[in-house]
């Protein structure tokens, strides 16, 4: 297969998410509305607790990484979700496509989406709370806002491997799975403070390292060694993974016939 | 019309679909056993070429699982399918590539797309060149009259032209092999006599191969060079619809029209094998028409009814397929 005709297929997927996301008034909310409630929410509550501008920093960052996590994760969720909601699941799988086009496609489309997200919630920061994201340097930024993406990739792959799954019980784990993640990860809190075995099980999770990372441009002593290196290695595992599973799940739907049934 | 070719373009051979199906033990209350539920035992069919194959039978024959497994939707629990002389599950991208589907209540295209956003999504999805694709989706769009809509949102479509966007959507990459299902159902009729003739034509004019199961007698007559019935997973008839006629000799029809339209008794005389009373006539379904036809005018004149209209033909093919249904 052709690199052109292999774009082509990741270009309609994102072009798909894009013009159906641009279509719902509801994506406004994900978009600007939740995002913003977040960071004003969280950013009082510093100044009501009178944190200094570390602690500020650190709860900021989490806030920052949840809501990037969240819509880049929705978007590649919603790969598959249109097409349930839609009743069209039989006809991607009629047509000669892969998964990896659909993920990344819709992946893509998650990162436009998260990156406006995050551009939103620096500039409130910045100018409600006096808190500079771009401190740590355009490179730290730049491997934070990835170790968000690729966390987006494995939770929103393991959600179109959960519909396919269960069917459209496992719809609710699309907005449920990531907050169940970020309670490992540190969103709020040191993962160190975390009870055994569960600090471990932190540990697991590549938005933990990532986390670690940015956050030591701010005066936190990092908890682990190399986390970076860490939070991507885990990452290309978790993908590599999650990809795996959506094929199996996929290959098990065309057996039992729950693709149909996702169509009725 | 493409030239008969040696190698078929759907082969099935000994295709096979179980589904497992959990049973209530009702004592324990809870799932207990699992069986089997075959709706595909053992088919063998093959589909020449460009040729138009009606597949008919009643509720859970398999058509529409049979279908479902050629499009790779649904995998074979055993048996093999080739497309083109692709295997439905070894190299199902391949078939993918070469199949047309249209399904079963299949009225979902994206509504919050437009009808041309739709068919450019799809070209996409099979790799057409965006060149091609935008001249291929607005001739088609004009095809299925939906020229005047292709920008409008699907969710402002009727049931109607979603299906007639639904089978633009199906054609749009020039597939060699149609596989249709009950492609009219539910459609008004002036909406499925535009549809069998764009059917009709996609044959006339790429000599597309064309797999249709439909309920509808007078369709797969009009659409079909051959039909085959399946039952129970096996073909016992396949034919064209006047060779299954003869085929399936259930005898004549000798249709009459009564004053009174009363004909109580003649489904007793000897050789009739049914009547049926619709609309102020009777239909007998006799083993002769030779030998029944003045034996029942004689009866009826006893009787003091008056014959207005007598007309004498071969059963249709409803007739032949309720009895191969049997």
């Amino acid at each position: 297969m052709s690199w052109r005709s292999e774009m082509g297929r990741v270009y309609a997927f994102a072009k798909r998410n894009l013009l159906m996301a641009a279509r719902n008034v509801f994506f406004v909310f994900e978009l600007a509305f939740w995002p913003t409630v977040g960071v004003l929410s969280i950013g009082l509550m510093t100044r009501f607790l009178d944190l200094g501008p570390e602690m500020t920093a650190f709860l900021l960052v989490g806030t920052m990484a949840l809501s990037t996590v969240q819509v880049c994760q929705l978007d590649v969720s919603y790969a598959l979700l249109f097409d349930v909601w839609s009743k069209s699941v039989k006809h991607q799988f009629l047509a000669p496509v892969e998964i990896r086009h659909m993920a990344l496609g819709s992946w893509l489309v998650g990162i436009g989406r998260g990156l406006t997200v995050f551009g939103l919630q620096a500039l409130l920061s910045w100018w409600a709370f006096d808190f500079d994201f771009f401190e740590p340097g355009v490179l730290a930024l730049g491997a934070f806002l990835l170790g968000c993406f690729l966390t987006s990739a494995v939770v929103g792959l393991l959600v179109c491997a959960l519909v396919l799954l269960f069917g459209t019980r496992a719809e609710v784990s699309a907005w449920a799975t990531v907050n169940l993640v970020m309670v490992f990860c540190g969103i709020y809190y040191p993962v160190s403070i975390l009870p055994e075995p569960v600090s471990t099980l932190a540990g697991a999770f590549p938005l933990t390292y990532v986390l670690d990372a940015f956050r030591s441009h701010y005066g936190f002593a990092p908890e682990f060694s190399h986390p970076l290196l860490m939070g991507f290695i885990l990452s290309a595992l978790y993908i590599g993974l999650a990809h795996w599973a959506l094929a199996a799940a996929v290959t098990r739907c065309r057996r039992t016939g729950l693709l149909l049934k996702l169509s009725e | 019309m493409k030239d008969a070719s040696p190698v078929p373009a759907i082969a099935m051979r000994g295709l096979t679909k179980r589904f497992p199906a959990r049973q209530r033990d009702p004592r324990a209350g809870h799932a207990a056993a699992a069986a089997e539920v075959v709706a595909v035992d053992h088919l063998t069919l093959d589909v020449a070429s460009g040729e138009r194959l009606g597949l008919l039978g009643p509720n859970g024959a398999g058509k529409t699982t049979t279908l479902l497994m050629l499009s790779t939707l649904l995998a074979p629990s055993d048996g093999t399918a080739l497309v083109e002389g692709f295997d439905v599950r070894r190299d199902p991208q391949a078939v993918r590539r070469r199949i047309g589907a249209l399904l079963a209540g299949d009225r979902a295209v994206y509504r919050r797309l437009t009808g041309r956003e739709n068919l450019l999504y799809f070209a996409d999805l099979y790799g057409l060149p965006r060149a091609e694709a935008a001249a291929r989706a607005a001739a088609l769009l004009d095809l299925v009259g939906l020229g005047e809509r292709a920008d409008d949102l699907v969710s402002r479509y009727s049931s109607g032209m979603r299906l007639r966007l639904a089978l633009a959507r199906t054609v749009l990459h020039n597939p060699s092999v149609l596989l249709l299902d009950e492609p009219t159902l539910g459609l008004d009729p002036d909406i499925s006599v535009r549809m069998r003739a764009q059917i009709a034509g996609l044959r006339r004019e790429r000599g597309t191969t064309i797999l249709l199961t439909t309920h509808y007698m007078r369709e797969a007559e009009e659409l079909c060079d051959e039909i085959a019935f399946i039952k129970n997973g096996e073909i016992p008839a396949r034919g064209t619809a006047d060779a299954l006629k003869r085929q399936i000799r259930i005898g004549d029809v000798i249709a009459l029209r009564l004053d009174p339209a009363s004909g109580d008794g003649l489904a007793e005389l000897p050789g009739v094998l049914r009547c049926v009373f619709q609309d102020g006539r009777v239909e007998c379904t006799v083993d002769s028409a030779e030998k029944r036809l003045a034996q029942i005018l004689s009866w009826l004149h006893e009787q003091g009814v008056v014959v207005r209209d007598v007309d004498v033909h071969e059963p249709d093919l409803e007739e032949v397929f309720v009895e191969l249904a049997k």
